[in-house]
């Protein structure tokens, strides 16, 4: 895995709103084709951080970047073409209400690609058929429940094939049938075609199924406090709070933020 | 022996629309009994790309003729049956809806007077919810109604003043000129004060009144209708007629009197400042004003403003409660209770026009 090339680099990110502080000094690479998760408890900044590397956000501090370019500096035709690179499937799906599903995974299409109309719903429906939801595919996102608005919306980020996918809390209110067959697409589209995914997710399950490496943050400390496998993190971390997140701990101190259940 | 079409390279996003477009050329015109693809030199390829396999394969490139696919890679074919059969994409194509004028016609009858019964339905329990609220005032939650008075009354001030004094300005400007053809022009008193007092003030009070707080009302109480919140209040045991409606009725009809007041007395004033440049005394001015207005033309246009008040805040909130899904419900419910209320104000105003001349006052 090491020998795979590094698609994307964060060196140094300082993530803020304002003067309030979300994370600081976040460092880590993402090689080609390999599940990186990016996990910690409820609030530690790990959507804010995904919405950084994808460019919603600037970094206060430090730089992100793909293939060597950054994002945050990147405008006009460069920043298309480096956007074209990855897609993003929302918490919530974020599809657009005004269209039908199938719809919805079109456009990208219709707006990037030169294909005819009836290859581009071929190919929208065979997306759809991948997750599971080509029998909703008329249908507009609001008669979906939650966990196919999002599936809608993991196939509408994969309709231009992009090298990167980007997943913020992709098994969260799945159920675990669904949540399974999810992380057996993920390993597939890894392991069989190459493609990069970056996940934010706090569900053990589908951090031990899916991910190669992954990053952990804290809310105290803001910062990031492991960087390793799943496993190795688990067995070995010299720091009890992440060994008690990937145990399923409560935490034992009082006052403290929370168990990392969900 | 089948002729075999041999593909190499990459087949994916980028490169999917020109392979069709060779492949077509290439196939075109020729009269095939079977054909077969070569895909084993493919080394790059997508969903995208798998697409032309597909359609190869589903003879819809070449009319009559299933090619067989050899030499695709596993990753790829995993890809190529994600494509679903004939069937299911057929029945991805929905059959036109084609109403009959009849039916569209049945339909809008049929919605309009589920409209009217709802109406009904939400007027009954707006009376219920003030019968509650008269048994135990402490049910009506105050602090609301001062917030509704805040941003719908004190926050439009600036732009009731603005309007009525320059429409008390703009009619006594434009009447002195034909009434000077008379030397009439200190009835321009007369005039300003009944058109102000009696139409315009509590008209034009009420309609932006509709599009400040009427369209707000919607807006806010949809969002929450959108956001479960109706809900949430529903299985808490909290009616949301008493928790969310009253308040703003309450507020909106007893704010609309004022708001027409205050504007009664700028667009009068807006007037006497044009007679004062045209050089009448203040004196004269004040006892043509007293002599044509009474004290009936005050009543009316301050009872229709209450009856504006209510209809507007009511609309409002009714289609902020009836927001469907979606994200063009909220913006849907804010124009129908726009239009709504400026439809109503018409209409009673219409009403109260006749009215008022039967009975003489």
């Amino acid at each position: 895995m090491s020998a795979a090339p590094v698609v994307i680099s964060v060196e140094g990110v300082t993530i803020a709103y304002g003067d309030r502080i979300v994370q600081k000094g976040v460092s880590f690479e993402v090689r080609r084709g390999e599940v990186f998760v990016i996990l910690g408890g409820s609030g530690c900044g790990k959507s804010s951080l995904l919405k950084t590397m994808i460019g919603l956000y600037r970094p206060a501090a430090g730089r992100i970047l793909f293939d060597g370019d950054d994002i945050a500096t990147a405008e006009g035709e460069a920043r298309l073409r480096l956007l074209r690179k990855f897609g993003v499937m929302y918490q919530s799906g974020a599809l657009f209400g005004g269209m039908t599903v199938l719809e919805n995974v079109c456009l990208p299409l219709d707006e990037f690609t030169d294909l005819g109309a009836e290859e581009k719903k071929l190919i929208a429906a065979a997306r759809l058929n991948q997750v599971g939801l080509l029998p909703a595919a008329g249908q507009k996102p609001s008669a979906l429940s939650g966990g196919m608005q999002k599936r809608a919306g993991i196939a509408r980020a994969m309709a231009l094939d992009p090298g990167i996918l980007f997943l913020d809390e992709p098994s969260a209110g799945l159920d675990p049938i669904t949540s399974a067959g999810l992380d057996q697409t993920i390993r597939e589209l890894s392991k069989g075609l190459g493609i990069t995914f970056v996940v934010v997710t706090h569900e053990l399950q589908s951090i031990y199924a899916i991910a190669d490496r992954c990053v952990m943050l804290d809310a105290r400390t803001k910062t990031m406090i492991a960087e390793g496998k799943p496993a190795d993190l688990r067995d070995h971390s010299d720091n009890p709070y992440v060994r008690q997140f990937f145990l399923r701990q409560a935490e034992a101190a009082a006052g403290a933020e929370g168990s990392q259940t969900s | 022996m089948a002729p075999v079409l041999a593909l190499s390279g990459a087949l994916d996003v980028e490169t999917a629309a020109q392979a069709r477009r060779d492949v077509v050329a290439r196939l075109s015109g020729a009269r095939l009994p079977a054909l077969e693809v070569d895909a084993s030199a493919v080394d790059h390829g997508d969903m995208s790309g798998m697409s032309l396999l597909y359609e190869l394969a589903e003879g819809r490139l070449v009319q009559g003729v299933r090619a067989t696919i050899r030499g695709l890679r596993p990753e790829f074919q995993t890809l190529l049956a994600a494509f679903p059969s004939g069937e299911a994409l057929g029945a991805l194509t929905p059959a036109p809806d084609r109403r009959r004028l009849f039916d569209e016609v049945g339909v809008i009858s049929i919605s309009m007077a589920a409209d009217a019964r709802a109406q009904l339905a939400f007027l009954g329990a707006l009376v219920q919810g003030f019968a509650a609220v008269l048994r135990r005032p402490r049910a009506m939650r105050w602090r609301e109604v001062a917030v509704v008075f805040e941003k719908a009354g004190v926050n439009a001030l600036p732009i009731v003043s603005l309007i009525s004094l320059l429409m008390g300005l703009v009619i006594a400007f434009e009447a002195a000129q034909p009434l000077e053809m008379f030397g009439a022009q200190i009835f321009i008193a007369d005039m300003i004060g009944l058109v102000m007092v009696r139409e315009f003030s509590p008209i034009f009070t009420a309609i932006i009144f509709a599009g400040r707080s009427g369209s707000a009302f919607a807006a806010e109480i949809g969002t929450m209708k959108v956001n479960e919140e109706l809900n949430a209040l529903e299985t808490m045991g909290l009616d949301p007629i008493r928790f969310l409606v009253i308040q703003r009725v309450f507020a909106g009809t007893l704010l609309m009197p004022v708001l027409a007041a205050y504007s009664m007395v700028l667009g009068v004033f807006g007037g006497v400042l044009v007679m004062l440049s045209m050089g009448f005394p203040l004196a004269q001015i004040w006892a043509q004003l007293l002599g044509a207005l009474h004290v009936r033309d005050v009543l009316v246009g301050i009872s229709k403003s209450f009856v504006f008040g209510a209809i507007i805040a009511g609309l409002g909130c009714l289609r902020g409660m009836q927001t469907r899904e979606g994200p063009n419900a909220v913006g849907d419910s804010t124009t129908r209770a726009v239009v709504a209320g400026i439809l109503m104000i018409i209409v009673v105003d219409a009403v109260y026009s006749v009215l008022t001349y039967v009975l003489k006052v």
